[in-house]
């Protein structure tokens, strides 16, 4: 246990505070559904075992036990290893009832102990032995487990082999099948850290856990499950509330019933009985302390380790002791005189070694009753030269004389909010303002805040909120709402009547339903705004100014004597010229009408028309130079010769 | 020394149009148009601001461009360079001078806006 002990507080400290608590238990009504359905009549020994050993795994027992018994008798078939299990076992769970053994019998049963019998036929003779009051030798019945063991390695059988061996002798050594109960607990499937089951089904789970603490408490070992895991199997097989057969009901009973009776491990549910709320008028938490199968675990003690409130985190009660009182934890809260709102409580469950999460977290509400204090009402001028006159109103009447409050004046409401039990002001979620016209059914509602004082003001500015009430004039039915969840008294209040004066009434245009599907106006695309241009004068000069180099070059040109005269007048000379300056005007028309495409495609053909031209020009021209060239060197060869 | 810088100067004016055949003179003239036409733009640039900054740009671009074309043609058709150039001759040299000029041109022209 201390190992254990250990274990958890370290869990504690690891996972932070949140120590993981029983989710799913069995309820009075779900351990009275569980007998009603083991109690249906049975119509075969099978059934009979279910239903009787069921019941008294519960609790409760058969109804008739001489009629069970007569039953058992007739049905019993002595060459059977099943049926004489079934009648062993129920005969078993009555009083009074002998079943009848011959050698014969017992030979049958001895015989069904051996390797070469199924894991259910070893389990089902050595229990019906046992049950019989039959000698048997425990060192040959563990040999067989161990060699079925190796040879059904899935977790049904080995389930059964630890049944059957928590039905040997105390002096037997059951060492080597103990240990599969740990093998088994590293099978089991965690579903997100709350559940831990088999895939093969809630039975197995159930029968698994039954049979675990069964032979741990043969053996006087604690079994190899930790803490959190006895909570996630308790999860897991009490999750389920409708069983849909006898033999699950069976192993879920079998499993409360050893969950409840071990030697080790006693999961412990700390409920509140109804709701977890105190108030004046219910001034104690009540909490129910109870195994698995909501059995009250009366030997405990129950402590509040902590109680702090939720909102402030201030803590107001530590290390304060439950009284109980029949079968019931109670504890006086409001004696430490709590503000209503949520508190979180810490409660430990001790006195009993066994008990497992008896470290649990409850969350509590202190419930109060409020009153309205002080309501004065009145219609101020906005330009206050005339005083103003406050009138008094007392919950729950209503004002006697309507007030007016019309454009230049501001309705004006003020009112506290008391605790009725304590006399402290209260400050509650929900404040609400509804104003409703009697006339159209209209409502509006204002929020109305508190100042530091905790004193609630809400003024209407009747020039400022027209729209709110389109404009519509008219008596208003003043109401106050106030609400919380921790208040028991929610009110709805109407406090008076207003009569509302807004001045352009003349437009009964605006109370028309509101176009909402007209369509928006067209959003318009800004260009950018062109800069500031330089003045016109400064743009022609420089274009002057950037063209006169065109001047010059044409002087110096003229100058160097250009030579012009070697322009023959050829039609490919001319179509040459005419398809450059072509293309120069392309360029401008470029710049000026077409895009790029277009361009490219007459420019494709005036270019291609230049180049042939071009081509033929300059082709001409080489000619020439080099005629002449050769011409030149001939006669400077000449010359020199 | 503004004495022989002088000397200097006018020594290389004397060679110059004493030794430069007719045909680079013109290509010179025209390179000092283009130089001249660029710098003015530039001092508008200056002086006046970049909007529209897209022509400017385009217009200093294509003096810049028509520069070193310029500059190219001359090499190529220098007598002094033929050696460089045995398979380039003038006349090809003026063709290709004038094809760069046409694709230039219309890149200048798509950006002038």
């Amino acid at each position: 246990m201390d190992r254990s002990r250990l274990l958890f507080l370290l869990s504690l400290v690891l996972c932070g505070a949140q120590a993981l608590t029983p989710a799913h238990y069995l309820s009075l009504s779900d351990v009275s559904r569980l007998q009603n359905l083991l109690s249906q009549p049975f119509t075969d020994l099978e059934s009979a075992y279910y239903s009787v050993v069921g019941l008294a795994q519960l609790g409760a027992s058969a109804p008739d036990h001489t009629e069970v018994c007569q039953f058992l008798k007739s049905q019993l078939d002595p060459t059977s290893v099943d049926s004489l299990f079934f009648a062993a076992e129920t005969s078993q769970a009555i009083s009074g009832c002998e079943i009848p053994v011959s050698n014969e019998t017992r030979d049958i049963l001895l015989a069904a102990v051996s390797e070469d019998s199924t894991m259910a036929q070893i389990h089902r003779a050595v229990s019906a032995l046992s049950s019989l009051g039959l000698p048997m030798a425990s060192q040959e019945v563990i040999g067989a487990l161990t060699a079925r063991i190796n040879k059904e390695d899935n977790v049904v059988a080995i389930t059964l082999a630890l049944q059957t061996a928590a039905r040997l002798s105390q002096q037997a050594e059951v060492g080597g099948i103990l240990e599969e109960i740990e093998d088994l607990t590293a099978r089991l499937d965690d579903l997100g850290g709350i559940y831990l089951q088999f895939e093969e089904g809630l039975e197995a789970t159930a029968m698994f856990v039954t049979a675990a603490y069964s032979l741990s408490d043969h053996v006087d070992m604690e079994p190899p499950l930790k803490e959190d895991q006895v909570i996630q199997l308790v999860n897991s097989i009490f999750s389920k509330k409708s069983w849909d057969s006898l033999s699950e009901a069976f192993s879920v009973a079998s499993a409360a019933a050893a969950l409840s009776t071990n030697r080790f491990h006693v999961p412990v549910i700390v409920s509140a009985q109804g709701p977890a709320t105190v108030s004046h008028s219910q001034p104690t938490l009540q909490l129910l302390v109870t195994d698995v199968m909501s059995q009250p675990l009366a030997t405990a003690n129950v402590l509040v380790e902590s109680a702090y409130a939720v909102a402030s985190k201030s803590v107001i009660l530590s290390q304060a002791p439950f009284t109980l009182n029949d079968g019931v934890f109670e504890l006086n809260f409001m004696s430490n005189q709590p503000a209503s709102g949520y508190y979180q409580f810490t409660v430990a469950v001790t006195g009993d070694s066994r008990l497992v999460a008896n470290h649990v977290e409850l969350k509590v509400k202190v419930s109060t009753e409020v009153a309205v204090s002080n309501m004065d009402l009145s219609v101020v001028d906005k330009d206050q030269s005339i005083g103003t006159k406050t009138s008094r109103v007392d919950y729950p009447s209503k004002a006697k004389t309507p007030f007016t409050a019309d454009s230049h004046q501001n309705f004006a409401m003020s009112f506290q909010l008391i605790d009725i039990n304590t006399g402290v002001e209260l400050t509650p979620h929900q404040i609400f303002v509804r104003l409703h016209n009697q006339k159209t059914g209209q409502e509006v509602v204002f929020v109305a805040e508190p100042d530091n004082k905790n004193l609630y003001k809400f003024e209407l500015d009747t020039a400022e909120r027209k729209s709110e009430f389109d404009s519509i004039s008219g008596t208003y039915s003043l109401y106050l709402i106030v609400g919380d969840a921790t208040l028991e008294n929610p009110i709805l209040w109407n406090v008076a009547d207003v009569i509302l004066k807004f001045v352009d009434e003349e437009a009964p245009a605006t109370i028309q339903p509101k176009t909402l599907y007209v369509p928006k106006p067209e959003i318009q695309h800004l260009f950018r705004e062109p800069e500031k241009k330089p003045p016109t004068v400064v743009s022609n000069t420089f274009t002057a100014l950037v063209l006169s180099p065109l001047l010059l070059l044409l002087v110096l040109w003229l100058k160097l004597g250009a030579n012009i005269s070697n322009f023959s007048l050829s039609p490919s000379t001319i179509l040459f010229h005419v398809g450059h300056a072509a293309m120069l005007g392309l360029m401008y028309i470029y710049w000026t009408h077409l895009n790029m495409f277009q361009t490219l495609k007459y420019l494709a053909i005036i270019g291609g028309v230049t180049f042939l031209a071009g081509n033929r020009m300059l082709a001409q021209k080489a000619v020439k130079r080099i005629a002449a060239e050769q011409s030149s060197r001939l006669a400077k060869y000449r010359s020199l010769r | 020394m503004s004495n022989s810088v002088i000397s200097v100067i006018s020594r290389f004016l004397e060679e110059y149009t004493t030794t430069t055949p007719n045909k680079l003179k013109v290509v010179d003239a025209y390179l000092l148009y283009i130089l001249l036409t660029g710098a003015l733009q530039f001092l508008y640039c200056l002086l006046v601001g970049t909007f529209p900054f897209n022509s400017f740009l385009s217009g200093f671009i294509s003096c810049v461009g028509a520069f070193i074309l310029a500059v190219c043609l001359r090499i190529q058709i220098n007598p002094q360079n033929k050696g460089d150039f045995l398979s380039i001759s003038p006349e090809r040299a003026f063709a290709d001078f004038l094809f760069a000029h046409t694709v230039l041109h219309l890149v200048v022209m798509n950006f002038i806006g």
